[in-house]
């Protein structure tokens, strides 16, 4: 089959993914799918390979891969029917928590009986009856975490299981919003279904296989070109997770990444064995990790599909902190985000040039629940805080960008949240002087001033409160993370991640980290600390003391700043 | 009533003016370049290439895309913005979230701010989410904050945006008021006039947006307005709306930011005024440039408008005409990445341009294809005025594409097609199928230079019936113009559960837009009896975000507006539900009647009805035996109403050209109009 046949299908097989997310966004009830954005949708081959899928959550996309085949395995590919639809939360198979809900259908031709393709959507839905409302800090076996819906057909050929619908709405404490988004997600799924039957029609069956071998073929050869361009080697990186929400102990993560030739290994196995709390991570969410990183290193603005992922393979042996197993508690997945900028925390030991610094470290985030005054009704909402990315070789940090493994999410505008939740906000600002300083900056992180206006509960959600986001090449660290919970009172709490009641005029700050600095700051063109001092992402006082330069009245003091400057070496 | 209504477009390449006759129905068309620095002085060329007396012009309808220029190139006025103290980052932060292209990108670098942090002022004052003062505003800052803005950072204009402002706008007012008196030179916008709706973030960067172009656009206009009346004009000079209409310059300059995206207005307006000439329900505009394909859906003759919509990054909450876009024209390159073959997204742009031109390009863009596959004579390109090079298009294609993939030219010419038209077909499902609709159902009504050879190979491949090509399809755009009324959008945030009790309110908003509307519409010289009311709710099941518009009349009750909204909430997504409804946003958009040119009827002028058969003959592509084949070669001056030609035929006329492929057919109508026939099934 020629070149652009197989072009002309990989460009259909995209967009029929792009009009599943459109009709996903459009119908959805949640706010965390709607605004947050907070899904992933994938097309597959009859083989279940990934051959399109839609901009969402990164994560969520990789986890599909796994799910799916795990579902697949199931249900058995021969129980499967036209109209089926199957969903599916055990963590272990769906790889992510149990609030991550994947739904799954086979795709048929009429009058075939076996499936042609598959579609699969996953979104985060509010509630699912775990121990807590909201989300879960500290669970310390699955149980705790949630109805389990273990692969099981919630459509049956076109028709909904009402048993299985009435066992979902008995299990919620939010029923109205998860019904809505689960009809969502079926009606974004009938929309691949009808798409994928009329690209199969239009080709026919045998040229849409050949090009789908064609497609995973390009995927490969692409990633494995842009990985012999790399240099070739073994490196070792080690960061910290606060701890496991149930003891305060810090627990090390360790990765090893391997480049040799085309091939991209990367090796979990030196991190510690799987903890307590619900901070572990099921295999199928550490094999995402690592196609995310491989993503961003080879193909970033190439679609994806299997093909990409060939070249990788993923160590993580069962009972690792990277390969929960039953019953280990897994709702708390915030290890994972650390743990894709650990992959490039090994790899810039090899390519500094490459590789941007710390990303403010992880996802700080926080959610508000409990009942709207007016109207008594249940509310549950999310926010992801922005952080500051780290600088690179040739580039300053993008200033309070959401985390490089969420870049699709939005934040939640102040005056939704007003409206939606008990919270009123005095400030919400870019905080100077917390970009890693350095010859190209961290970009800054965000300080958000939070009172208190109806009573409910607060959480507070980040992994990486207690030590630094890394810089490179002599940069310097920012602060991390911190929610500061109740200052200047007795209940004063300095903290990453922590659920509370809060009253009425109770007061929170969200403190969201910057990015690491690349390169030592007295470095740094002076003109470009003083466009900073200006713009009062840098202080006067950051200026002189890291920078090295000493400005007044708005002017670069020239002499003062060559005698700072002269005393500094390598 | 005078002689002469004119229309003028600028393009990035040329500044088109045509002008019709009101007497004659006659309608003749001038081009001069387009001058980017002093844009009126290629749009006063342009006029003086028609030589008419200006004196007998009734109206000038104006298309510019200057804010729009203004903003791509980082060329409006230095902005500054007041806000609330503690919130002076809203425009950097943003959402937080980077475009869907960039979504790997570890190396993301924003693109540079409108207006930089040292120009962003915040003062105390707090107004709540219910709408109550909590802070009262500090004037005194307020004073001593724009001084410095001006002294220290030269502003010229000033952008100021409150939290909720849209619930309770009197901080606003207050700060405008005090900076108005106080510093009366200082062009200011103001967010809830701007527009009065939620969402901090979208509402501040669309006034941004407006205060950083308003100086220059004033300029612009009145600077314009003095050259045409020093040439004798004294008629209506009006300004192309991006969501259709127009508005009077005066209007104009009090909304800019309306002018921003009214590029491909003038053909949609033109697209629509056909829907509704021809009795066609369903059509699909599809304007094909040299650098983009613009696509837009017109229900019974009236264009689909959103109200929120991107400039580069940046969200703008304008109503504007949905358009799909998809960024390739002649001048995207095709290429090769590991065996698979790429069209776009990089052009040659018009220089070096495509191979073809001769102009140093080396590598094959769309154009060649189309040049090597027979469709374009390359003699007669771009009206004779840029002979195109064959043998080095197809040396190119040969060279960089033919070569690595052991294939031929003509079958990789063919494929950059292939490619190109199931992107397209991308942007038109997205359009139709999102809104529940099937393409099918649709006329596709194609124009801009390319558009008549592109639009008929894509009614192929998704089996739409029928395709209409209007007369000089080329400068449609400006032609379209013409056919506008005059209009005026208001709007405004009212989240709040659609039940009895809150209808009254709901009703009464709504009349204090229809008044606001009809005082815009008055203010530009229309009378009561020439002005229409479109009253639009934008409502949802509580708990979604997403709206849907639910045009009302002026009188309705909970139950009609509920069957509505059910009902198109089934049709677009395939369910409704039992939830609470909730209304968002109310608009009206005023419309005031114009006076437009009638289509000419040819039948009158017809010779004898015939085949316009002419004996020539050139090779050409044809995709059904993906072959070389011979195309009737016709010249489309030649055709008259009643003329049938069965494809495969090339209909030429210099500006651009129609192809009719193998197994369509083409009919010409009264107006001489090309209906192009495509049977149901194809390959």
């Amino acid at each position: 089959m020629d070149s652009s046949t197989t072009s002309v299908i990989h460009s259909y097989l995209g967009s029929a993914a792009e009009e599943m997310r459109r009709t996903l966004i459009r119908t959805a009830f949640s706010p965390v799918i709607y605004e947050v954005l907070d899904f992933g949708i994938s097309v597959y081959s009859k083989d279940l390979d990934l051959i399109a899928d839609a901009p969402g959550l990164a994560f969520f996309l990789g986890a599909n891969d796994y799910a799916i085949r795990k579902g697949v395995e199931h249900v058995g590919v021969e129980n499967l029917e036209p109209g089926d639809i199957v969903i599916l939360n055990y963590p272990y198979w769906s790889s992510a928590h149990a609030a991550d809900v994947a739904m799954f259908t086979p795709v048929f031709d009429d009058g075939e009986d076996a499936p042609f393709a598959y579609v699969c959507i996953r979104a985060h839905w509010l509630d699912l009856g775990a121990k807590d409302p909201g989300y879960v800090l500290d669970s310390t076996d699955i149980h705790q975490e949630g109805l389990i819906l273990p692969a099981l057909k919630v459509y049956k050929r076109g028709r909904p299981d009402r048993e299985i619908v009435d066992l979902i709405r008995f299990n919620s404490r939010l029923p109205d919003n998860v019904l809505g988004d689960l009809e969502a997600q079926v009606a974004a799924v009938n929309t691949g279904i009808r798409r994928l039957k009329q690209i199969r029609r239009k080709f026919g069956g045998e040229q849409l296989e050949t090009a789908i071998e064609g497609i995973l073929d390009y995927g490969e050869r692409v990633t494995r070109k842009a990985l012999l361009d790399l240099p070739d080697g073994t490196w070792e990186a080690e960061d910290i997770m606060d701890d496991d929400g149930i003891d305060d102990v810090k627990i090390p993560m360790r990765v090893k990444v391997t480049i040799d030739g085309d091939r991209f290994v990367v090796d979990f196995s030196a991190s510690p064995d799987m903890v307590a709390g619900p901070v572990n991570i099921p295999f199928g969410l550490t094999q995402t990790i690592s196609k995310v990183a491989l993503k961003i290193l080879t193909t970033p603005s190439h679609p994806s599909n299997a093909g990409c992922f060939r070249p990788l393979d993923v160590v993580a042996p069962p009972g690792n902190l990277f390969h929960a197993v039953y019953p280990a508690a897994t709702y708390t997945q915030w290890a994972a985000m650390i743990a894709m900028e650990l992959v490039f925390k090994a790899l810039a030991k090899a390519m500094p040039d490459r590789i941007a610094a710390c990303s403010g470290g992880d996802v700080p985030g926080f959610l508000m629940y409990g009942k709207e005054p007016e109207t008594n009704r249940d509310y549950a909402i999310s926010n992801n805080e922005p952080v500051g990315w780290g600088a690179a070789c040739n580039h300053d940090g993008s200033n309070a960008l959401n985390h490089i493994s969420t870049t699709m999410i939005r934040n939640t505008p102040i005056e939704v949240l007003e409206a939606k939740t008990g919270m009123q906000f005095e400030s919400v600002e870019l905080r100077c002087d917390s970009g890693g300083a350095g010859n190209h900056r961290g970009g800054l992180g965000i300080r958000r001033d939070i009172r208190i206006v109806w009573p409910g509960h607060f959480l507070s959600i980040t992994k990486k409160s207690k030590t630094p986001p890394w810089a490179l090449a002599g940069g310097l660290s920012p602060e991390p993370n911190t929610m500061h919970f109740f200052p200047d009172t007795e209940r004063s709490k300095k903290t990453g991640t922590h659920r509370a009641a809060v009253e009425v005029g109770d007061r929170i700050v969200s403190i969201s980290a910057g990015g690491g600095g690349h390169g030592h700051p007295w470095k740094r063109e002076p003109q470009k600390v003083l466009d900073d001092v200006l713009d009062g992402y840098v202080s006067t006082e950051a200026a002189r003391e890291l920078y090295k330069v000493a400005i007044e009245n708005g002017r670069i003091d020239e002499e003062a700043t060559s005698r700072l400057r002269e005393r500094q070496t390598e | 009533m005078r002689k002469y209504s004119l229309g003028i477009d600028i393009g990035g390449t040329f500044v088109d003016a045509i002008v019709f006759d009101r007497q004659t129905g006659d309608t003749r068309l001038e081009k001069a370049l387009t001058t980017p620095e002093n844009p009126s002085t290629g749009v006063l060329r342009a006029i003086d290439k028609l030589a008419i007396d200006l004196g007998e012009v009734e109206t000038i309808v104006h298309g510019t895309t200057l804010g729009l220029n203004a903003v791509i190139e980082r060329r409006g006025a230095k902005t500054g913005i007041v806000t609330n103290r503690g919130f002076r980052d809203i425009l950097e932060l943003g959402r937080g979230d980077l475009p869907p292209d960039h979504m790997y990108d570890l190396h993301y670098q924003r693109p540079e701010p409108l207006v930089r942090r040292r120009r962003i002022a915040g003062v105390p004052g707090r107004i709540t989410v219910g709408g109550d003062v909590e802070v009262e505003l500090d004037e005194g800052a307020v004073i001593e904050s724009v001084a410095a803005l001006i002294e220290e950072q030269g502003i010229e204009s000033l952008a100021i945006s409150c939290l909720h402002s849209y619930r309770n706008p009197v901080h606003e007012r207050e700060i405008e008021a005090a900076v108005r008196e106080r510093f009366p030179e200082l062009s200011i916008s103001v967010s809830h006039r701007v527009v009065r709706e939620h969402r901090e973030y979208e509402r501040t960067c669309t006034t941004v947006i407006d205060a950083y172009i308003r100086p220059i656009f004033e300029r612009y206009i009145d600077d314009l307005r003095d050259e045409l009346e020093s040439k004798g004009f004294t008629g209506m000079f009006l300004i192309m709306r991006s969501s259709g209409g127009a508005m009077t310059a005066d209007a104009a300059k009090f909304r800019p930011l309306d002018s921003v995206l009214s590029g491909p207005a003038g053909g949609i307006i033109g697209a629509s005024h056909l829907a509704r000439e021809l009795d066609l329900d369903q059509v699909l505009s599809m304007d094909f440039g040299g650098t983009s394909l613009d696509t837009c859906v017109i229900e019974n003759g009236e264009a689909g408008v959103i109200h929120e919509t991107r400039l580069q990054h940046m969200p703008v909450l304008i109503p504007a005409y949905d358009i799909r876009c998809i960024g390739a024209g002649g001048g995207s390159i095709a290429w090769l990445e590991e065996g698979m073959l790429r069209l776009g997204p990089h052009s040659a742009g018009a220089d070096p341009g495509p191979v073809s031109y001769g102009r140093g390009g080396t590598q094959p863009a769309l154009t060649d294809a189309a040049l090597v596959l027979g469709f374009i004579d390359p003699a007669r390109f771009l009206d004779g005025q840029l002979p195109l090079d064959s043998a080095a298009a197809e040396a190119a294609l040969e060279r960089e594409l033919s070569a690595p993939l052991q294939s031929d030219v003509i079958s990789t010419a063919a494929g950059i097609f292939s490619v190109l038209i199931a992107q397209t077909e991308g942007a038109v499902r997205e359009i139709t199928v999102e809104q529940g609709k099937d393409p099918r159902d649709f006329t596709i009504m194609a124009f801009g230079g390319a558009g008549p050879l592109i639009a008929p190979l894509l009614a192929l491949e998704m089996g739409i019936p029928s395709t209409i090509v209007p007369n000089v399809p080329a400068v449609f755009s400006a032609w379209g113009m013409l056919m506008t009324d005059l209009a005026t959008d208001v709007s405004r945030t009212l989240v709040v559960e659609v039940d009895d009790d809150a209808l009254p309110g709901i009703k009464s908003a709504l009349e204090s837009l229809e008044g606001e509307a009809r005082q815009n519409l008055a203010a530009q010289g229309v009378g009561d009896d020439d002005q229409t009311m479109l009253r639009n709710l934008e409502m949802r099941y509580v708990g979604q975000e997403h709206t849907l518009k639910i045009p009302v009349d002026s009188d309705f009750s909970r139950e009609t507006l509920r069957r509505s909204f059910d009902a198109m909430h089934q049709e677009r997504y395939g369910h409704e539900s039992a939830q609470a409804l909730e209304l968002v946003n109310l608009r009206v958009t005023g419309l005031g009647q114009m006076p437009k040119p009638e289509l000419h009827n040819q039948r009158a002028d017809v010779r004898d009805a015939g085949t316009g058969a002419s004996s020539e003959t050139r090779r050409a592509y044809c995709f059904k035996e993906k072959r070389m084949t011979d195309f009737e070669l016709v010249e489309r001056r030649s055709l008259t109403p009643g003329d049938r030609i069965a494809g495969p035929a090339i209909i030429d006329e210099g500006t651009s050209t129609t192809v009719i492929y193998t197994s369509q057919s083409c009919r010409v109508d009264d107006f001489g109009q090309l209906l192009i026939e495509t049977p149901p099934v194809f390959g």
